[in-house]
């Protein structure tokens, strides 16, 4: 069913697999080719973690045969169900001595929860993982302990439209609340982390800032219960939104970038936009598990991700946003519009977490009217 | 199911008095040899392995205590029982925010199983009287039908309402649509909730989450309902006929008399059944109707690794389903001695 934290699925992000079959033959002959040998592979193995389904196939078929074929080591692909359920399996399994995975695949959220309950990521050291310059330092998360989290990919929700019903396409998240059109005509995450309080304070008040207070917060609310009269879909999977797009349930909202391009180019009335203000980024971040007897293969993995033509790999096959510099990949304009844009809207990650309870309840208050 | 088959064993409780006559002398020849003891601690172990273990575990941790950001720990923290009456922000503000998810919680089981049981009872009593080949060709049917779980039920229901495949498009194809805006119906229907500038829309509503519902319990109304109505003594229902008794006389004073009990512990299975529905209140409830188990399930499950909360509100449901069993039990108990 759904994923509850900051945690794409990757159900939808990968149907862009089967889209871009072309461009994923020459990979599947490279994972053929690695079959090949696997007598250098036994020697050295890893365990990485990765959100189930097409997202992990997309991984399992492009990126880790190119990780074997570079390193000669081989990858043990682990499914995670998302990020927060996964943070709980590895808690329970550090207090076993077991190690599910070496590396997981965690949200920013999760990976400050991970800092904040302690003992749960390795610190890394960064010199020994060349490629990580290659990053934004934004994407390179440092806890108490130092480096803990290398990024690894970023995705958008962004503002999507039914380009045969909204003429002219809107230019600012504020007509989601001025246009009469919209009344009982959008869709928006129901979750918490859905990122429509970033929209809101960012179009409204001044941005992450103004969510880092209990204040700011009920300011927000206030102005987001303002847009429920033009909401038919709270959704909280992301196929549900995908279905009220398709049958024009809705016809304008919030959803996945690299979805709703996969959409519009199967032909379904779908646009995405980067509106004036901008639309929300999310990121994934490789962390090493403190038991890992494998820290030197995560270090090699790490620097591989962060590879501009791992990062440009991972955009073409994955749907994913680069975390390096544009101009260090070879993407083309079309692709790289194709997974990415601005400006950008940065999730006030910190506040969600400081006051997560009283964020949560709020949030809910604030939807049922009580 | 474990939950069915408790209730059904309520249903068919009557005939208690002649299993305990069935004991006699065979029950003496196990005991003569030992056995019985031993199996009754197995299966009382058992039990209390994997029925009373889950329950207490849940009781424990819905006394843990959340850490801010971060997950939670073992404690004796009655706060999260307090959060589900009155909110985090008691005591300088109250909400009933859960009280209300308990609310719609028991309203939609009660009313979906209220409604399933109207048409389930005269159904099941036609069928009774339907030829054996009928009968067991639609028994058949039903039974299958239960094997579809209740997200392709959901779905089903999904594009039965949505506007281009479904009830909407029919309004606008057959015109009804152009006919509402004429009127301003439509506009009338907006204020309802059930439209939109374009159309009719009826997702969310609660009525599609009632009707859904209903339909989900709808084959095992039938079939918990068919066994007492087909063993009905129809020469007492020939001899009212013969009497003079109309057909609704006949069912008001014979039929439903002889069944109520059942129906009754029909009633009772199809309500506990879904009060934990999640999937169809997540499709067709807006979030301000939404029940206490997607609120459990977000605390559980959800960003905000609340467990202990989760478990607080399980802790909650269960005791209010306890409590409406229990006062429709003597409810029941109580119209019956004052029957005779």
């Amino acid at each position: 069913m759904t994923q509850n934290f900051k945690t794409r699925s990757a159900s939808n992000l990968t149907r862009r697999t089967i889209l871009k079959g072309a461009a994923g033959t020459a990979a599947l002959a490279a994972s053929g080719s690695m079959l090949a040998m696997p007598a250098i592979a036994q020697a050295r193995s890893i365990k990485i973690g990765s959100y189930g389904g097409y997202f992990e196939d997309s991984f399992k078929k492009y990126v880790y045969p190119a990780f074997t074929e570079a390193t000669g080591i081989t990858v043990e692909s682990v499914t995670q169900p998302n990020s927060s359920d996964w943070l709980v399996t590895m808690q329970q399994a550090a207090a076993s001595g077991t190690v599910p995975a070496d590396v997981s695949l965690y949200g920013k959220d999760t990976m400050i929860k991970a800092t904040r309950i302690g003992d749960m990521l390795k610190p890394l050291d960064a010199s020994k993982i060349p490629g990580v310059t290659n990053l934004d330092a934004e994407f390179l998360y440092e806890g108490p302990d130092g480096l803990v989290g290398v990024g690894s990919m970023a995705w958008f929700n962004a503002m999507v439209i039914n380009p045969n019903e909204v003429t002219p396409a809107p230019t600012s998240w504020k007509e989601f609340w001025e246009n009469p059109a919209f009344e009982g005509s959008l869709g928006i995450s129901k979750k918490i982390d859905g990122r429509l309080l970033d929209i809101t304070a960012k179009t409204f008040f001044d941005g992450a800032e103004t969510l880092m207070s209990e204040d700011g917060i009920v300011a927000v609310l206030d102005k987001v219960a303002e847009l429920k009269p033009h909401v038919a879909l709270w959704w909280s999977a992301e196929s549900q939104m995908e279905q009220a797009m398709k049958n024009e349930d809705v016809i304008a909202g919030s959803y996945y970038l690299d979805v709703a391009n996969i959409m519009a180019s199967d032909g379904f009335p779908i646009k995405p936009l980067f509106p004036a203000e901008g639309n929300p980024i999310g990121y994934g971040s490789w962390c090493l598990s403190p038991l890992s007897e494998k820290t030197g293969e995560a270090y090699e993995f790490m620097a591989f991700s962060s590879d501009p033509a791992t990062q440009a790999l991972m955009s073409r096959n994955i749907g994913t946003a680069p975390l390096v510099n544009r101009e260090l990949t070879d993407l083309t304009d079309e692709e790289f519009a194709f997974v990415s844009g601005s400006p950008i809207i940065t999730p006030a990650y910190e506040s969600y977490l400081d006051n997560e309870t009283f964020i949560k309840e709020r949030w809910d208050a604030m939807l049922a009217g009580a | 199911m474990s939950d069915l088959a408790a209730a059904s064993s309520l249903v068919h409780a009557r005939d208690g008095t002649r299993l305990k006559g069935q004991e006699g002398p065979r029950a003496d020849a196990v005991q003569s040899i030992g056995a019985r003891p031993i199996i009754m601690t197995v299966i009382a172990a058992f039990l209390v392995f994997v029925f009373l273990a889950p329950i207490l575990l849940v009781i424990a941790v819905s006394f843990g205590e959340k850490i801010e950001g971060a997950s939670w720990v073992w404690a004796f923290d009655p706060s999260n029982y307090a959060r589900v009456f009155v909110g985090i922000g008691w005591p300088d503000q109250i909400t009933l925010l859960y009280a209300y998810k308990l609310g719609y919680t028991l309203a939609y089981a009660v009313l979906g199983s209220l409604i399933a049981i109207a048409f389930a009872f005269p159904f099941t009593y036609f069928l009774s009287q339907c030829s054996r080949p009928a009968q067991a060709a639609w028994l058949v049917f039903i039974l299958a039908s239960l094997s579809m779980s209740e997200v392709f039920i959901v779905m089903g229901w999904d594009i039965m309402l949505s506007n281009r495949s479904g009830l909407p498009a029919l309004f606008k194809a057959t015109g009804v649509t152009a006919w509402l805006k004429d009127t301003g119906w439509l506009a009338v229907l907006k204020d309802w909730g059930l439209a939109n500038p374009r159309n009719v829309k009826f997702k969310t509503s609660q009525l599609a989450t009632v009707l859904t519902m209903a339909y989900l319990v709808w084959p095992y109304a039938v079939i918990l309902l068919y066994a007492p109505l087909s063993r009905i003594d129809r020469s007492m229902i020939e001899a009212a006929r013969t009497m003079g008794a109309g057909s609704f006389t006949v069912m008001r004073t014979v039929v439903v008399p002889v069944v109520r009990i059942p129906v009754m512990g029909t009633l009772l299975l199809l309500f506990v059944y879904l009060l934990g529905a999640y999937v169809t209140v997540t499709y067709f409830a807006e979030p301000a109707h939404q029940t206490l188990p997607v609120s459990i399930y977000e605390a559980i499950r959800g960003a905000t690794l609340n467990a202990p909360f989760g478990a607080a509100q399980a802790v909650v449901l269960l005791s209010t389903a306890g409590v409406f069993i229990l006062a429709s039990l003597w409810l029941g108990r109580l119209a019956e001695n004052r029957g005779r």
